[in-house]
């Protein structure tokens, strides 16, 4: 008699999921993604090299722009133009100072005249960079970020030969 | 008989309500999925990346050869160093990695590093990806200086990898 009834309340209780395993399962993504992720991403600047056909054919219609970055970071336009200081390592993410030395605003005016002459000439804009063997990749990072604002992809990267 | 309702009720409430808490692991873990990056896995806690005024998102790590670009040892402190000491031997300069573990190359084994891009660009090409995808994902450390850059640039253009991606941070 006992056993009959314990039967029919099991069969009378309303069906369920078991849902714990999958909770679990949860958990352990979410701990995994918590500690792959960095909140802060990576960025990017794309760059391509003149390719070797494009060398060996014509020259193109319109002449290269030329950046010169030197050992200490200082950055000249066409070699003689000064458009930006001497790098310095120490300014402060966030301080007007760091932002002035960073953005080089007469380098990026230059580019963006020569991007519009380009596009005049309906060619590409080229644009050779040289840099010291010394110095340091910030400045040319630095360089990068004015060409990809003025919208010029097609840089050439030389070092300076030692003196 | 409404007596009898109300302890009902009382049965009922016992029972702590799971949904809502799982509602949230999932939307949490979904922005944890999201955000996180393809290219972790090459990413190199020695290398202090440098800050860029303008960038972009890097959506896509697909047919990137991730090229560490070291600084001198006596330049890194704390972590970087620690990190730099066990993952390479003394005197790398460029640091990659080829899934199972970290290789580095010094001055003077350009070669080395031109046959490992070479051989990133086959596995690349192997599996159907357009050639202009295969790019060189170069991480440099902001105070490398540009010998070392442009030595990898050299050796993936002698590679025939001729577009070239600077990995930055956004600058505040």
């Amino acid at each position: 008699m006992a056993r009959h009834k314990r039967i029919q309340t099991e069969e009378q209780s309303e069906p369920a999921m078991e849902i714990s395993s999958m909770i679990d399962c949860c958990f352990l993504l979410l701990i995994y993604f918590l500690v792959a992720t960095s909140l802060v991403s990576e960025k990017k600047l794309d760059v391509s090299i003149p390719g070797s056909a494009a060398s060996a054919g014509p020259p193109p219609p319109l002449e290269p722009g030329r950046i010169a970055v030197r050992a200490n970071g200082s950055v000249f336009w066409n070699d003689e133009m000064p458009v930006g200081d001497a790098y310095n390592p120490d300014a402060k993410q966030g301080t007007p100072e760091y932002h002035d030395q960073r953005y080089m605003e007469s380098l990026v005016e230059a580019l963006k005249a020569l991007a519009d002459q380009a596009k005049a000439a309906d060619t590409t804009p080229i644009v050779m960079v040289t840099g010291d063997v010394k110095t340091p990749h910030q400045r040319i990072v630095d360089v990068m970020a004015a060409l990809a604002e003025a919208d010029i992809h097609t840089v050439g990267l030389n070092t300076a030969a030692q003196e | 008989m409404g007596k009898k309702n109300a302890r009902q009720v009382e049965e009922v409430s016992g029972e702590p309500n799971m949904s809502p808490m799982i509602d949230c692991c999932f939307l949490l873990l979904i922005f944890f999925v999201v955000n996180a990056s393809q290219i972790t896995v090459s990413k190199d806690p020695s290398v202090r990346m440098p800050a860029a005024v303008s960038c972009s998102e890097l959506k896509d790590a697909k047919g990137c050869v991730v090229v560490n670009v070291f600084t001198e040892p006596e330049k890194m402190t704390g972590n970087a160093l620690k990190k730099y000491k066990e993952n390479y031997p003394p005197g790398t300069i460029w640091g990659v990695s080829d899934g199972s573990k970290n290789i580095g190359y010094a001055k003077g084994q350009e070669q080395q590093l031109t046959e490992f891009i070479s051989k990133q660009k086959e596995f690349f090409k192997s599996k159907n990806m357009d050639e202009k995808m295969i790019r060189l994902y170069l991480r440099g450390d902001q105070d490398a200086p540009w010998e070392y850059s442009s030595g990898a640039i050299r050796c993936a253009a002698a590679a025939g990898v001729t577009n070239i991606v600077f990995g930055t941070l956004p600058s505040r």
